[in-house]
């Protein structure tokens, strides 16, 4: 395990790596040339959502029967994209995987920030936004209650414990380190805010005792919370008696896409940070290469979940069915199923190779593929079964309008600034938790004579 | 479509609404002035006091191509807001059409003319007449040498008095009549085989076969209420020849592609086949010999009835008018009576005589009353250059158009709706058309025009009632005056020749001019519910299509949308190119609109065809019509047969019991013709906006009932099916599994409702309708219409706004309005006492609704058949709203 835990580190010298990245930020210049491009995709989700709601959902291209279009097939993406996150922090720190501890954190802010991506959309893409909050039960002079049988309800409160969830389970996490950060910071301002957010950390035993167990319970109840929000969101459309969304298939065929894209997003971060930052020792060769194989088992799940709908659909042969099997084969949107099995599948199939597997342009590079052969799949998902679904008469084509573009740019737009944010001014990777491991493999080390 | 010089106005959403908004600002600078107070008659007994919110109905008529269309108006605190059909009128029976439906919103249009225009600039009522008043001194001079009236066919009494005034004070004055579709030909035949000019009166309930030779009875047209409503009656078999395909035609047992060329090859064979002497031997295709074959073996059983559409040659209408004594169908299935609308003059040269008169200089004063002859003429006639010699021309009507602005002046004239004037109805049966609402803009009436030019002082209430002396409050109360249509005649043959005209060549491209489905002659231009509603065969809106076969297409390599051009002459017409299954192959179409300024006939062989490699969007409702391998319609070959599958109603639940009543909606597909009209009246009744056309090609309109048309089997020559589809108002709705808010929710009396103030936009309901029979605001459509729309919205249908879902309701406001009337009265409410607005538009009566749980309501006993089925039933919705299944006849 050495290559994951460098053992011959100082402590310190860990925890002063890290930090410093918050205290002395080293390539202010580079991270400036990111956030500048970050921040006019923010002026851009600024502009789409004035427009947006000054003139009303027309300004998309959606229509009838095109109701929910990319605003929706967006919103799976993202919540799908935050889900490896959870998967990587949670469940690993569950199964006491040491080797998480340098990943976790960014791939924690990764879901955050894709979950508030995420849950923005369903909000502007209301016909009356100001009254999202009638999703809500609260009480109310109409007596009015949410619709519990709706898919939509049960996705509000989906949505809104995953993210609370992960708010909790990240902030919690972080909590040792900003104490760190704030030791360490020499300027006023870094010491209030690091100390404000620190929340009076002194690092006491009983400190570390709570800390240990609200850390440990918030992961378990995040855990699940990648299966149940994920298959719910797949509910959204498996409800509904539309042909080509109502197969029971959908929630684990959700859930292997939601992670393989979430993968593949973690990997490319990965390799971005540690090249940018200079974190090679502490994001290493063998990191890349479990995510590589996380990527991969997540995809070939993903990729049975096409076969399975296929063959479904071929075994029961109803007429309906076959015809949007048609339209997705063959239909004017085959582009974004042909494109979503080729970026997703066969770029993917390189991973069986360690070499690749540890190469990190490569890496980046099939990763990139996935996300955008997910994407793809979203759309398709959407798309390619609503623009022809029962009735001939209804059937229609879709365009994403200028607007519908310049949205999912702006939304990237706040992924990007939060993360840059976070980049710049937070610890990005879990010192304590690092040490933590190094501590105990030292001892193990010294127990066996190893060392 | 444009032509090459000069494009009739293109709409969108966006310069509709400007347009609205000047002429808004015009009628606020020239203010209001209110008329003369007028003593019209509610047809109800009046109620004492006026109860607000409480409509009053009023019988009147709207006037189309000449003839009045019975309605009934409701009105509303002094505003109309719907018209329906007159039940008790003789010839509709309460049938309607689209056109009578959209009339109301011709009362109300922003874009109507609101000023008289000098020279094109406002001016004043005061001032014309002190223009006319200077001009009739010099016409009194003249004797009325070089005055001329021009007006749209005339069926009113009145207005033919006033003629006759005119034409006594100046004996050299002429009136002549332009319109652009009319019987000409028939009344020529007519005159020709009978000695006298005679309307022919063809009963379509009467007969047991039709045979059609390209004559779209059931297709749009004054008469196609009238005539709906009695082929519904019986629905005889139709034989149909046609060279493009028409409403008649999908209706047809046997549907015969022929050119039209080949008409007159059929006709001879009919006449020789039932024994018509001196007719010359037809030369016959063998799928021509086997219709004609069984269209002859179909007459032979008797009670039959051949009928030629209106444009042919007068001699083969002639020929067929021969055939028909042959059948022994005079006097039943075919009555004649003395024209119903009066003959100028110079019968169907009348506007060529005017335009001769006014090139040769003899024209000094010209008054066009309600026509538009320099949009509606045919193009070799020129009548711009003939205007231009006319030293003093004056033009009235609803609109500012191309002739008004040609004209020296132009006087904006009453709509129907809101002034005294009579007339005829199809059928020859006389009405006084009495209005709904006083004048809200600053205008008169034709008939107040035509007495100020005598020097009369009259009001148009006055100068109607003076010509009819008795039973004008009868009339009033009933709409119409009873037994009033001319008597049947029972001519004699007298001239049994028939010199028919030597058969055309049917080589190359042949284009045949058809009345718009949705325009007429293109009249309807500024009525955007109209404009909005697709025409019926192709489902296109804002804008004809050329068709084309798919043979053709194949051979050119055409697409739906290519720009195509039309070459005749000199001339050009541009337009979208739309592949018409079961088109003739080498025949295009284009709709009578189009034709002006193109063509000078009704067919043209020798137009060459190109494509100019540009596309057009056209703004269709239902770009995809091939039915495919499904069963959306669904076709037995009798009524015993049975439409639906078995049916395996397994379910976990126990069947839910519905109290009475529970509403539900039956809809015969083998009556529906596709004219639209259910769906304007839901327009009307529902207030659904207008979009525009580019919202229209974005699949965003807003209709709530659609008449979905299908072709199925081969494209060459298929089977043409409409479907009407409203909500189906499922029992067990996806919508509202689907609706996070409650705002999609069921009613206890079985309506899936849709609450307007909870629906926050989620869409979801619309995603899950397996019908996508919802539509959604995708803008704010309604908060930026001009006061006039506002005021003739229903006031018991919530308008909507931006961001919520909106569908059919089963127009509940009727059914509430139906059970406070029952609570009161303590009974329950009466099988047919709740009438949906498409139904009780509908001239054929394909849609009927009612309590469902009673087994003896109308709408129960259509569901028993065994031809029932539901839209889908796969889906396992269960719609209250189901179909009758097509019978292969």
């Amino acid at each position: 395990m050495s290559d994951i835990a460098p053992s011959a580190r100082d402590f310190r010298r860990v925890t002063d790596e890290i930090v410093d990245i918050s205290l002395h930020y080293p390539d202010r210049r580079a991270w400036w040339m990111c956030f500048i491009p970050a921040l006019l995709l923010l002026l851009s989700f600024i502009v789409s959502v004035t427009v947006l709601f000054w003139y009303g959902v027309g300004m998309w291209g959606n229509n009838i029967p095109m109701g929910w279009a990319l605003a929706i097939s967006n919103y799976i993406f993202f919540l799908g994209i935050g889900h490896a996150g959870t998967l990587i922090s949670a469940l690993l720190l569950l199964l006491a995987q040491h080797w998480r501890n340098s990943l976790n954190r960014f791939a924690e802010a990764m879901t955050l920030f894709a979950v508030i991506c995420g849950s923005l959309y369903p909000l502007v893409h209301l016909g009356r936004p100001w009254l999202f909050y009638w999703m809500a039960p609260y009480p109310n002079t109409m007596t009015v209650w949410p619709q519990f049988k709706s898919p939509l309800t049960w996705d509000f409160f989906a949505v809104l414990t995953y993210l609370i969830v992960s708010i909790l389970f990240w902030y919690i996490g972080i909590v040792p380190d900003l104490a760190s950060a704030r030791d360490r910071a020499t300027r006023r301002r870094y010491q209030v805010f690091f100390g404000l957010f620190a929340l009076g950390w002194r690092g006491s035993a009983r400190h570390w005792a709570r800390w240990r167990q609200s850390y440990r319970l918030t992961a378990a109840i995040a855990v699940p919370l990648v299966v149940s929000v994920h298959s719910e969101i797949s509910m959204l459309l498996a409800a509904g008696p539309i042909n080509g969304w109502n197969s029971t298939v959908f929630p684990p065929y959700f859930v292997a896409g939601a992670a393989f894209s979430g993968f593949a997003v973690v990997s490319m971060i990965a390799v971005v940070l540690r090249h940018a930052l200079g974190l090679r020792d502490l994001v290493t060769p063998r990191h890349l290469d479990l995510l590589a194989k996380l990527t991969l088992l997540c995809g070939l799940m993903t990729a049975y979940g096409y076969w399975a709908e296929t063959f479904d659909t071929l075994y029961g042969s109803d007429p309906q069915e076959l015809e949007t099997m048609r339209d997705r084969l063959v239909g004017v949107y085959a582009w974004s199923y042909w494109g979503a099995v080729f970026c997703n599948f066969v770029p993917l199939q390189l991973l069986w190779w360690y070499r690749v597997r540890i190469n990190p342009v490569l890496l980046f590079l099939i990763s990139l593929s996935c996300v955008l052969g997910m994407w793809m799949e979203r759309y398709m998902l959407l798309v390619t079964t609503l623009y022809r679904d029962w009735l001939v008469s209804s059937w229609q084509r879709y365009h994403p309008s200028i607007w519908d573009w310049s949205l999912f740019a702006g939304v990237l737009g706040v992924f990007f600034t939060l993360f840059l944010l976070f980049v710049r001014f937070l610890p990005l990777i879990s010192a304590f938790e690092i040490k933590e491991a190094m501590f105990e493999e030292k001892e193990r080390g010294e127990g066996t004579g190893h060392a | 479509m444009e032509r090459e010089q000069a494009g009739p106005p293109s709409f969108n959403r966006r310069s509709l609404l400007q347009a609205m908004a000047a002429s808004l600002a015009l009628a606020a600078a020239n203010g209001r002035r209110a008329e003369a107070d007028e003593r019209a008659l509610p047809y109800v007994n009046a109620p004492e006091y006026v109860v607000p919110g409480k409509p009053k109905w009023y019988a009147t008529s709207v006037r189309f191509a000449g003839y009045l269309q019975p309605v009934l108006g409701k009105s509303i605190a002094g505003r109309p807001v719907k018209l329906e059909g007159n039940d008790q009128h003789p010839a509709t029976g309460g049938a309607t059409d689209l056109f009578m439906q959209a009339a109301l919103l011709g009362l109300y249009d922003p874009d109507r003319s609101q000023v008289p225009l000098h020279l094109g600039q406002p001016a004043t009522w005061a001032a014309f007449d002190t223009d006319v008043f200077r001009r009739t001194a010099e016409i009194d001079r003249t004797q009325g040498q070089g005055f001329r009236l021009l007006t749209g066919a005339v069926s009113s009494p009145t207005l033919l008095r006033q003629i006759g005034d005119m034409q006594k004070r100046w004996p050299g004055m002429r009136w002549h009549v332009t319109e652009p579709i009319n019987e000409d030909e028939r009344l020529e035949a007519t005159g020709r085989v009978f000695g006298r000019p005679l309307q022919m009166l063809p009963d379509f309930s009467a007969p047991a076969a039709i045979v059609s030779l390209d004559d779209d009875f059931l297709g749009p047209g004054p008469r196609q209420a009238m005539q709906a409503r009695a082929w519904s009656k019986r629905q005889p078999r139709i034989f149909m020849a046609e060279p493009t395909p028409s409403a008649t035609g999908t209706r047809a047992g046997e549907r015969l592609i022929v050119p039209s060329a080949r008409v007159q090859m059929l006709a001879q064979a009919i006449a020789l086949g039932v024994g018509v002497t001196g007719v010359a031997a037809a030369d016959l295709t063998a799928p021509e010999k086997k219709w004609v074959d069984d269209a002859v073996g179909a007459l032979g059983a008797g009670n039959g009835l051949v009928t030629l559409g209106a444009l042919y040659d007068p001699a083969l209408h002639a020929l067929v008018l021969l055939i028909n004594e042959r059948l022994g169908s005079f006097g039943k299935a075919l009555r004649f009576t003395d024209p119903i609308l009066a003959a100028p003059p110079d019968g169907k040269d009348s506007l060529a005589v005017l335009v001769d008169d006014m090139k040769a200089g003899r024209v000094t004063t010209l008054l066009i009353l309600e026509a538009e002859p320099l949009q509606a003429t045919p193009a070799a006639l020129d009548f711009r250059t003939a205007l231009e010699k006319v030293a003093f021309s004056v033009h009235g009507g609803l609109y500012a158009d191309a002739t008004a602005n040609a004209c020296h002046w132009h006087l904006p004239l009453q709509h129907e709706l809101e002034s005294w004037t009579d007339g005829r109805a199809p059928d020859g049966t006389a009405a006084i058309v009495q209005p709904l609402i006083r004048p809200f803009l600053n205008v008169r009436s034709s008939h107040v025009v035509l007495d100020r030019w005598l020097g009369g002082t009259a009001s148009d209430h006055d100068l109607v009632q003076a010509s009819w002396h008795t039973g004008w409050q009868e009339a009033l109360l009933a709409g119409f005056v009873a037994d009033s249509a001319p008597a049947a005649v029972t001519p004699t043959v007298r001239d049994r020749t028939v010199p028919l005209p030597q058969v055309p060549s049917s080589d190359g491209l042949v284009v045949e001019v058809r009345p718009d489905a949705t325009q007429w002659d293109g009249r309807y231009v500024h009525n955007s519910w109209l404009q909005e509603t697709p025409k019926p065969l192709i489902q296109a809106t804002w804008g004809n299509v050329i068709l084309v076969s798919p043979a053709l297409a194949r051979e050119r390599r055409m697409e739906n949308g290519d720009e195509l051009s039309l070459r005749f002459g000199n001339r050009e017409l541009l337009g979208a190119a739309w592949i018409m299954p079961g088109q003739e192959p080498h025949t295009l179409t284009i709709g009578v609109p189009d034709s002006f300024g193109f063509l000078d006939s009704w067919r043209q062989p020798g137009v060459r065809l190109e494509k100019t490699g540009k596309t057009r969007v056209i703004a269709s409702t239902q770009p995809m019509q091939d039915m495919g391998e499904f069963d959306y319609v669904r076709t037995v070959e009798s009524g015993e047969e049975a439409a639906a599958h078995p049916k395996d109603d397994v379910s976990f639940y126990p069947p839910r019991k519905w109290d009475s009543p529970s509403w539900g909606m039956s809809i015969d597909l083998d009556r529906c013709i596709g004219c639209n009209a259910c769906s304007v009246a839901c327009m009307a009744e529902n207030n659904v906006p207008v979009v525009g056309a580019e919202l229209v090609a974005h699949g965003r309109q807003m209709h709530w009932l659609r008449i979905d048309h299908y072709t199925h089997g081969e494209a060459n020559a298929p089977r043409h099916h409409f479907q009407p589809v409203p909500c189906m108002q499922c029992e067990q709705a996806p919508c509202e599994m689907g609706c996070p808010v409650n705002a999609a929710v069921h009613s206890p009396d079985g309506l899936n409702l849709q609450v307007y103030n909870r629906c926050i936009g989620t869409r979801t309901c619309s995603a899950y309708c397996p019908y996508k029979v919802r539509r959604f605001n995708w803008f704010e459509y309604t908060g930026q219409d001009p006061d006039s729309i506002r005021a003739m919205r229903n006031p018991d249908v919530t308008v909507r706004s931006r961001g919520v879902m909106e569908k059919c309701t089963y127009c509940i406001q009727r059914i509430s309005g139906a059970r406070i009337a029952a609570k009161i009265a303590g009974r329950p409410i009466q099988d047919g006492e709740v009438v949906t607005a498409c139904q009780q538009a509908c001239p054929t009566q394909a849609i009927v609704f009612g309590d469902i749980t009673d087994p003896n309501s109308a709408v129960s006993k259509r569901k028993a058949s065994p031809r029932n089925y539901s839209l889908l039933e796969e889906a396992n919705t269960r719609p209250r709203t189901t179909y009758l299944a097509r019978v292969r006849k």
